[in-house]
């Protein structure tokens, strides 16, 4: 039996009918995005117009005084100590947080994308402190970093006959800031493992067998062909713990509230300290701003170069 | 109604409009929110008054049957944010705690100026404050905030540690430093200190400046505002010095940056520390920490080795008032008309471990603060330190520079430029 099919004639598409995607679809109108449009107009970009507007600005944060001050917020900023040594705390943070953070996290995803009984088991055990609060895993860190010699950490350091090791892991000013590090790292090691474990799962078996069959060993087969293409993986790993690192402040405020004295203070402490504690709302957004435009920047230039290293993989 | 009913799409959306609308009636409405839940008045203590503010407001209640009130309790930290948020948003409490005089985002002079709080000043106990609290309660010469009474700064100290090492409180500076050398001889730390709580930093040096500032210059705040003195050349650098040289002598707990105002309290409670530098408004977490509140004593701490110039901090204790947009503030005026009775100041006062504002007759004090009175009563109490500073600048950089203080990462002259850095900047 044969079949003919009839005759296609291009049809005028109504003006009133709804567009017609080139794959066959129906495109959805834009009315349907207007909901959500204005919910995130209203939430988020007024507010933020608003806000930044407030940079410019004397106000302390309550009251209707305020007064236009130009960008005197932005000059005192680059004068201000406080702000440029929480500016050098915070990179050192997400310097120590995107390195340290995301190599456990590799190594941890290497370790459980093996065929080990427990594998599944250390899966759920690695990402288990993602799930915490981070104010809870704060104060849990808390105590373990009490500075008495028979508390917590140093407990256990003298237990296992290091107790030349026992530390003032919050109040000495020169580790706290590297005790919050290890802190954050501990919670969020995790995440970084269920991603890249993500990017394990999808390099093909088929190339390292025949890696293999060629006498390419562990370390060869994971340069050649596992890191190249895990470079997804790599590229969303670095973009979230940069992010996480530049704006940390829970677990600063939780901690050491910035202390002792500046010791850890950072963009994200600065900026809250200078709106509720010393009711400078209009220096707050100063700072607020800036740290902004520095962690888009930063954002933008890292997934350049991290994209055009997938592309090149 | 049966559960497989089909509903139109035209229905679908007048259910989901109605539970939307109902929703948001709801949320203007209801009574978890701001000044206007319900028929209570809405009211945000700090922690430290709890116990004579709460007595105040169930008193008040009893006398009062048409009244009510919805009563909750934030840490220092917490009015610094949240409250100062919701006053800024113009949702605050009907009625809330303020910090006496200036010094502090959350206080009297900055939240007036800013309009924030009710006019008190019609009411009669207005005009029993004595004239040298006025400060604290005052701006422009209209009355903002009531507080019950004063807070006297000292050393909370155990009185079987200080047995055990044989002896009794000091009263001078020299002797001082031989109780705390006894102490520590004995096994236990002289003097437990929780500085890795930012607040706490400042007590020790708060204690000593009475008696190396204000008993030499009693007109140091003015001089400072007048721009004729400066911590740096004044006796703030005598008081640090004395501070370090606590620290330096070992009579601090290991560790002082990395230990809590709770760790500290609990270390006097028990023994394991002879005596804390505090206000004897958080006494009863002290009591709470000890077997038998019996056990806690309070002295002034001496700050110099004439015993005539070792005068005392005392400041008004965190008071409340009335915001200027609640809806109940005429309500939250008759009660603040109400604690202003000498009978109410006492018993909240008493409550609270402070000495009342004013009384009728002898005040009634809790038995510890005895020994602080005849400074009260001969003019040796100097107010709070941060209460005249004229921003809020000021005390958090003395919380920090301590901290580096205690660090080793500043210097005596170094912390106290920056502390008159601070105090320059504008309000």
């Amino acid at each position: 039996m044969t079949v003919t099919a009839p005759p296609v004639t291009p049809v005028r598409r109504d003006a009133s009918k709804p567009p017609r995607r080139r794959g066959g679809g129906v495109a959805p109108p834009w009315l349907f995005a207007a909901p959500a449009l204005v919910v995130y107009a209203l939430v988020m970009l007024y507010p933020s117009i608003v806000g930044a507007g407030s940079a410019f600005t004397d106000w302390s944060g309550v009251g209707e005084a305020r007064s236009f001050v130009g960008v005197d917020n932005f000059k005192q900023l680059v004068h201000d100590d406080q702000a440029l040594g929480a500016l050098r705390n915070t990179l050192l943070l997400t310097i120590a947080i995107v390195v340290v953070q995301n190599g456990i996290g590799l190594l941890l995803a290497l370790g459980v994308h093996t065929n080990i009984k427990s594998r599944m088991a250390l899966r759920v055990i690695f990402f288990a402190p993602v799930v915490v609060s981070p104010v809870m895993v704060s104060f849990l860190w808390k105590y373990v970093y009490n500075p008495a010699p028979d508390a917590g950490l140093n407990a256990a350091l003298n237990a296992i006959g290091l107790g030349a090791l026992r530390q003032d892991w919050l109040g000495n000013p020169s580790l706290a800031i590297w005790s919050v590090a290890f802190t954050v790292i501990w919670q969020c090691a995790g995440y970084s493992m269920v991603i890249f474990l993500a990017g394990l799962e999808g390099v093909p078996q088929e190339l390292h067998e025949s890696a293999m069959v060629d006498g390419a060993g562990t370390v060869a087969r994971f340069r050649h062909i596992t890191w190249p293409l895990l470079a997804p993986a790599v590229t969303i790993n670095v973009m979230l713990s940069t992010v996480g690192g530049l704006t940390l402040f829970t677990q600063i405020i939780a901690m050491t509230n910035g202390g002792p004295g500046y010791a850890t203070d950072t963009l994200s402490t600065v900026l809250y300290k200078q709106a509720f504690v010393y009711g400078k709302f209009g220096y707050s957004t100063a700072v607020a701003l800036v740290l902004a435009i520095f962690v888009a920047a930063v954002s933008f230039i890292q997934i350049g170069y991290l994209r055009s290293r997938e592309t090149a993989a | 109604m049966a559960l497989d009913q089909t509903v139109s799409r035209r229905r679908l959306l007048q259910l989901m409009g109605g539970a939307a609308a109902v929703g948001t009636l709801a949320a203007c409405g209801g009574n978890g929110g701001g000044s206007s839940s319900g028929g209570q008045l809405k009211v945000i203590g700090a922690g430290s008054q709890e116990a004579g503010l709460r007595k105040a407001l169930d008193d008040y209640k009893k006398a009062n049957s048409d009244f009510d009130f919805n009563l909750s309790f934030s840490p220092a930290d917490q009015l610094q944010t949240a409250l100062r948020a919701q006053l800024a948003a113009g949702n605050a409490p009907d009625m809330h705690a303020v910090y006496p005089g200036n010094g502090s985002a959350m206080s009297m002079v900055q939240l007036s100026k800013a309009n924030l709080l009710t006019d008190l000043s019609s009411q009669s106990w207005t005009q029993k404050i004595p004239e040298g609290f006025k400060g604290a309660f005052q701006q422009d010469g209209k009355t903002f905030i009531f507080s019950p009474g004063t807070s006297v700064l000292g050393a909370i100290y155990n009185k079987k540690a200080f047995a055990s090492a044989g002896v009794e409180p000091p009263t001078t500076w020299s002797e001082l430093l031989t109780v705390c050398d006894k102490l520590k001889k004995k096994g236990i730390v002289p003097i437990a200190l929780g500085a890795q709580t930012p607040w706490v930093t400042q007590l020790i040096d708060y204690a000593l400046v009475p008696g190396t500032v204000y008993a030499k210059t009693p007109d140091f705040d003015d001089k400072m505002i007048a721009g004729n003195a400066s911590f740096g050349d004044s006796g703030w650098a005598d008081a640090m010095d004395k501070y370090l040289e606590l620290q330096k002598r070992g009579f601090f707990n290991d560790n002082p940056n990395g230990t809590t105002y709770e760790q500290a309290t609990s270390m006097v409670g028990t023994g394991k520390a002879a005596m804390a530098v505090q206000v004897s408004a958080v006494l009863q977490a002290f009591r709470d920490a000890s077997p038998s509140p019996d056990d806690l004593g309070m002295f002034p701490f001496p700050a110099t080795d004439v015993a005539a110039d070792n005068w005392i901090p005392g400041g008004i204790v965190v008071g409340i008032a009335v915001s200027a947009k609640s809806k109940r503030a005429e309500q939250a005026k008759k009660f603040i008309e109400y604690c202003g009775q000498p009978e109410v100041v006492s018993a909240w006062s008493q409550a609270v471990a402070c000495v009342p504002l004013y009384s009728d007759g002898d005040a009634k004090v809790d038995p510890v603060l005895t020994s602080f009175l005849p400074y009260l009563k001969d003019n040796k109490a100097v107010p709070f330190m941060d209460q005249r500073w004229p921003n809020a600048e000021v005390q958090p950089t003395h919380f920090a520079v301590v901290q580096e203080l205690l660090g080793g990462k500043t210097t005596v002259q170094g912390a106290l430029k920056k502390m008159d850095e601070a105090y320059r900047k504008t309000a």
